[in-house]
């Protein structure tokens, strides 16, 4: 390593660089390789010729600015080196360019004196040391040994100078040497007959002799062996950085909520609904404040090591920043890795609760829920089914719960709670009725106004069951008995859901009346089991009711009158004792059974009738426009139809599969219109019903009006009259529709085959849900969670005000849809989501922390107020923040505040009953002493414009950056000489 | 699947029936027009390989039949769709009215707003026009959509429409590629810094 050879140092020189070496790193042909090597990337990266670059007047941004990187590997024998180019992009480049003049030496060479741009918040440690925007540096590769021999050292710096001048290139050039972490560089610029060494010397303690300004000017003055007369001023730049780490004073605010709590009885259910927040620690390790001199002349200031001029509380610059705890403890941001970590548990359900455990609680709910229909007292007025529902079903909870009441992963009183929260319907007041049900959120519906957030993130509308289930399994996953407990909740779940479908209740807390495709799969398929009772519910209706009058249930339309004969015919049905009264119940058996019941009780007369308009009309909904069929006088209705078969979208999925797979040939287009054509026949039968005599015509004007094509003609007594006829394409003989008409049969939509066979879709899915494995359901319940966890924040963030986090919600939305929409989520990009989420929460928890520690509470009024904020705001998004007024503004007042409470308790640990306060104020200028520790950390820089190395040569820039710390002595010296005049 | 080809873009073609949806698709796809086409029952499906700037895409489209019934079918092939062609008579101007329907299922069943969509006059062959090539204009212009007059029957501008349709299905970011990486998400004065070989950028202490 490079030693100042003009200091006697030899005392005080690393231990480490003694290490003696026997070299044979090369041979002088691999040295000029080397050496070739190296200009050759100059020449590439066009680093060679003159600096056409001029130095901007104005403060460079060397923080926020962009720096260009670029990077190649060099090899010098078999050791590896990264060479690689740093740059600051400077924004009006062009604009310089056309006023180009020659500059008096290379521009690095102006930047080691430029006083603009000392000390920047975050930058290459070669930036802040020497001022310089553009460099390049050799470094030994990844996995390659450091440069420790100086011989070695003293070669590759040889190297940099032979290609640097056979190059011509003027902007510096370094090596790394010694080991990585102790930052050490040697490197050289050259250009207009000037040349400046980089040197540097990094001990691991301060010399005393050196501890202060005045030695560290002797330094200076003797490298640059300052001999001229009347010396040039030296210019003085400073900076002391103190720190505050000891928090005492201020206890972190948040205690860790009390989860037993949470679902204690006390507690009501709606907490279940909420997701804990905020951070369990304190966030905020340490406060650094920078106090900064920024130009002084030697003579000006007086720091020696008996007095020092330099009081913090008075320097004209302070600046602050902040170190946050790495991983903080976070209440939310534990649940969802916890949910996260989840997804990678290969158990299924029953291996988890053991086997079997299943099939026997289901025997159990049947037989125990028959008994407690037995056995529940009759109430004095008339229960509503869901009454009886909740009845029943606590009574078989607590018989289950009896039995597994020691084995079982959750409490009773718990898995009550969360049941109830889930299913509030099953506590609901008796007298409440069941229409009322699925309306029971109306406050999401409002919420879904100003809140698309689900469809963007294929979740569920909050407040859903979906919804809430994500939100039990969250918190039952983190806090009550993980892995086992979630496999024993959804174990319940789907019982709950089972009993529903099997006993006719709805499942409330679903909304749509259709599966969801915008909606998490998971939400569309319990939306379809509601379709499925619904409908199940919807034919019992229709059977049971006297009066025919709902067989447009669906509807809800209905014109009594129509209906007069097939009226008495189901009374007769219902009345029949005995007969099961599920007329289009589940199996198709059962389902002919119906029909012919139904067949046997229709006026044998009327049926009899030959085909025409005597017919008896079936299933009418309404009349379509007051047309009439196009051969009577007969008005033409519409029918009541099949409703469409609900479907979620793996079924979709798998259905447009099927239709793909049939090809693109006119066979496959002529077998997929018929795999689809069930519904048109359907259609077609229920409206032959509701029309007897009507013809295709008819239908088509109805189905399809565009297919019937009217015109005007003029007719033998001069009258316009309008002559319809089908389309082209409905002419065609043997076209599909025309073949289905003709073979559709007139059966009202009761009376047909069911298209959507509801008992099996309902198995479908709730075999569906026994196989998911708590994996699965961590997977399914995901997007709930994100969407949770995004209210979650925005509702923090909207108390606080914090715009980059609210900026940074948006981002994050965005992304999380982006990768939610997709059919199979890629999870690792998912993680960096939740990851984001995390430190969404870190931040707020800090901005807290911040706000307790800067008494925002406090401040004077609300402008004040706001100008705390925003600095807050600012100490949580930039590396460094100016303390407007320094010492002597508010935000400075606040800050010494905080320094003089902590000093003061630690001098009252050390001096108890001492007075230091009458003491620190008898001089003023001494205050630092106290009220400030000493300086973590001191920052000393040296410029002068002098002729080295004689008298007559140009005046050149040197510098001298000094650091000090407790740990660390180093000293980076940039000295220009003349090379043509010496 | 086919090495040289650069993607597969799922396509649907919607709009009222008899506006010659399925005219379109059959014009485009084997250059042919068959006055005898029967109506669509339900959905119907066909592929074709577009060559776009030397990549390949492979196009599945989805045809629609467009009446009311069979309209609680098709929402369901929105989603995953990159692009739309939506289609009305220039002969009928109620095909034109009722785009605004379309338009507003699409948005309730699409999730993604970066959907390409595209507005074809069909049947321009005819004279009977009821609807002027600038109310289409207009129309395309308010909704953000990519507009063209055709006809299946004598092939005017049908090439062309799919082709644009599917040039700015590839010139749009994220949409077509199966990773829609992107950003990658930054907070404030986190993890910044360190991961620097030489402990790059520092400050002191
Ligand atoms: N003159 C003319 N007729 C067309 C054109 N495209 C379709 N048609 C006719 O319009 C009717 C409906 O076409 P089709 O493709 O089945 O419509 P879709 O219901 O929208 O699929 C058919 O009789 C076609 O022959 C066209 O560009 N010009
Ligand atoms: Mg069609």
């Amino acid at each position: 390593m490079i030693i100042f050879d003009n200091v006697n140092m030899a005392a005080v020189t690393d231990p480490e660089s003694e290490v003696f070496e026997i070299t044979d790193f090369t041979t002088a042909s691999e040295w000029e390789r080397f050496v070739s090597r190296v200009e050759e990337v100059l020449n590439e990266w066009k680093l060679t010729g003159n600096s056409t670059r001029k130095l901007s007047k104005e403060k460079a941004d060397y923080s926020n600015g962009t720096w260009e990187e670029k990077s190649q590997e060099i090899n010098f024998v078999d050791f590896t080196f990264s060479m690689t180019h740093y740059a600051l992009v400077q924004e009006n480049e062009n604009d310089t360019n056309t006023e180009l003049e020659e500059a008096p030496f290379p521009l690095a060479m102006q930047d080691l004196l430029c006083t603009k741009n000392d000390f920047p918040p975050r930058a290459h440690c070669l930036v802040r040391w020497y001022g310089i925007r553009e460099f390049v540096v050799i470094s030994p590769g990844p996995n390659v040994e450091a440069i420790i021999s100086e011989s070695k050292c003293n070669l590759l710096l040889s190297s940099i100078s032979v290609s640097l001048v056979n190059s011509g290139c003027q902007v510096p050039m370094f090596v790394q040497i010694q080991q990585k972490w102790r930052r050490l560089y040697s490197g050289e610029c050259q250009g207009h007959g000037v040349h400046t060494e980089f040197e540097m010397v990094h001990l691991r303690k301060v010399p005393s002799q050196y501890n202060h300004l005045s030695g560290l000017l002797d330094i200076f003055k003797s490298k640059t062996g300052y001999t001229i007369y009347p010396l040039p001023p030296i210019n003085v730049a400073i900076r002391f950085t103190y720190i505050l780490q000891d928090w005492q004073q201020h206890s972190w605010p948040l205690q860790p909520p009390d989860f037993d709590n949470l679902l204690g009885g006390e507690v009501g259910v709606e907490e279940f609904g909420k997701l804990p927040f905020g951070a369990c620690e304190e966030t905020i390790s340490e406060l650094h404040l920078s106090t900064t001199w920024p130009e002084l002349t030697e003579g000006t200031v007086l720091d020696n090591d008996v007095y020092s001029d330099l009081d913090p509380l008075h320097a004209p610059h302070w600046a602050l920043r902040i170190k946050t705890v790495e991983h903080p403890q976070c209440l939310l941001g534990d649940l969802l890795t916890d949910l996260f970590k989840l997804r990678g548990r290969k158990e299924t359900t029953e291996e988890i609760l053991g086997r079997g455990s299943a099939e026997e609680e289901g025997k159990d709910s049947t037989i125990s829920s028959a008994l407690s229909r037995l056995t529940e007292p009759a109430a004095p007025v008339p229960i509503s089914k869901l009454s009886v529902s909740s009845m029943v079903h606590n009574a078989r909870r607590h018989i289950q719960r009896h039995r597994l009441n020691d084995e079982s992963p959750l409490g009773i009183e718990e898995l009550n709670c969360i049941l109830q929260y889930l299913f509030p319907d099953a506590a609901m007041d008796k007298t409440e009725n069941q229409s009322a049900q699925p309306n029971s959120y109306g406050k999401s519906q409002k919420d879904q106004n100003t809140d698309d957030l689900f469809i963007q993130l294929k979740s569920a509308p909050v407040e859903s069951l979906t919804h809430r289930l994500a939100l039990c399994m969250c918190l039952v996953n983190s806090y009550h008995g993980g892995l086992r407990a979630v496999a024993y909740l959804w174990q319940e779940f789907v019982l709950e859901l089972r009993y529903r479908w099997e006993n006719n209740y709805q499942i409330c807390g679903l909304q749509e009346e259709l599966p969801d495709l915008r909606c998490c799969l998971l939400h569309q398929k319990l939306q379809m089991l509601n379709c499925c009772i619904k409908r199940k519910q919807a034919r019992d209706n229709i059977c049971n009711t006297p009066e025919r009058s709902s067989e447009t249930a669906s509807q809800n339309v209905h014109q009594p009158t129509q209906f007069t004969a097939t009226a008495s015919s189901s009374q007769i049905t219902a009345g029949s004792p005995g007969k099961s009264l599920d007329s289009w119940s589940d199996s198709e058996e059962e389902f002919f059974e119906c029909l012919s019941d139904q067949g046997d009780t229709e006026t044998p007369s009327m049926r009899r009738e030959k085909d025409g308009s005597k017919t008896r009309a079936e299933g009418r909904m309404h009349p379509c426009n007051n047309m009439t069929l196009l051969n009577s006088s007969e008005l033409l209705f519409i029918p009541v139809t099949q409703e469409p078969a609900p479907m979620t979208e793996d079924l979709l999925e798998e259905q447009s599969e099927i239709l793909a797979k049939l090809g693109t040939s006119a066979e496959g287009a002529q077998l997929r219109a018929r795999m689809q054509s069930a519904c048109l026949l359907s259609d077609m039968e229920s409206f032959k019903a509701a029309n007897p005599g009507s013809v295709l015509e008819d239908f088509v004007r109805w189905y399809s009006p565009r297919d019937f094509l009217e015109e005007e003609i003029v007719n033998e007594t001069s009258q316009t009259i309008l002559k319809g006829q089908l389309s082209p394409r409905m002419k065609i003989p043997g076209n599909i529709w025309v073949e289905t008409w003709e073979n559709a049969k007139a059966v009202p939509a009761h009376r047909q085959r069911r298209l959507f066979d509801d008992t099996r879709e309902a198995e479908k899915v709730l075999h569906f849900l026994e196989v998911q494995k708590p994996a699965d359901l961590s997977c399914h319940l995901l997007p709930c969670i994100i969407h949770a966890a995004i209210l979650k924040l925005k509702e923090e963030e909207a108390s606080e005000n914090i715009p980059s986090v609210k900026n940074n919600i948006q981002k994050v939305t965005v992304q999380a849809s982006k990768l939610l929409q997709q059919f199979n989520p890629d999870y690792s990009n998912l993680q960096d989501c939740i990851d984001f989420l995390i430190a969404m929460e870190m931040v707020i928890a800090q901005y807290r922390s911040l706000k307790t520690k800067f008494a925002i509470a406090e401040a004077e009024n609300e402008e004040q107020r706001e100008n705390l904020r925003q600095f807050l705001n600012s100490l949580l998004e930039d590396p460094e923040v100016v303390v407007s007024g320094a010492g002597h503004g508010k935000i400075g007042g606040i800050i010494h505040r905080l320094f003089v409470n902590v000093q003061e308790s630690a001098n009252l640990d050390k001096e108890p009953g001492q007075k230091k306060n009458e003491e620190r104020k008898l001089t003023e200028g001494d205050s630092k002493n106290h009220d400030f520790p000493s300086p973590a950390g001191r920052e000393i820089l040296l410029r002068t414009c002098i002729p080295r190395p004689a008298p007559y040569s140009k005046s050149l820039p040197q510098r001298l950056f000094c650091v000090l710390t407790r740990d660390e002595f180093r000293l980076v010296g940039a000295f220009s000489s003349d090379t043509s005049f010496f | 699947m086919d090495d040289d080809v650069l993607t597969t873009l799922k396509l649907l073609i919607i709009g009222e029936s008899g506006v010659g949806k399925s005219s379109l698709l059959l014009r485009f796809t084997e250059d042919t027009f068959d006055p005898e086409q029967s109506a669509t029952i339900g959905v119907d499906f066909k592929v074709k390989t577009l060559a776009i700037d030397g990549n390949k895409a492979k196009l599945a489209i989805w045809d629609t039949a467009g009446q009311e019934r069979f309209r609680t079918l098709t929402p369901s092939y929105y989603r995953g769709a990159q692009g739309v062609i939506l289609v009305y008579d220039v002969t009928k101007r109620d095909t034109f009215t009722k785009l605004e329907n379309w338009l507003n299922e699409l948005e309730t069943y699409t999730t993604r707003n970066d959907i390409v969509k595209m507005l074809v006059g069909n049947k321009i062959d005819r004279d009977d026009h009821e609807v002027d090539r600038n109310e289409g204009l207009k129309f395309a212009r308010k909704h953000a959509m990519l507009f063209i007059e055709a006809s299946a029957k004598t092939k005017d501008g049908v090439q062309c429409a799919f082709e644009e349709l599917v040039e700015k299905i590839l010139q749009t970011p994220g949409l077509w590629e199966s990773e829609s990486q992107g950003q990658t998400l930054r907070l404030g004065n986190q993890e910044q810094g360190g991961g620097r070989a030489c402990g790059g950028y520092c400050s002191v202490p």
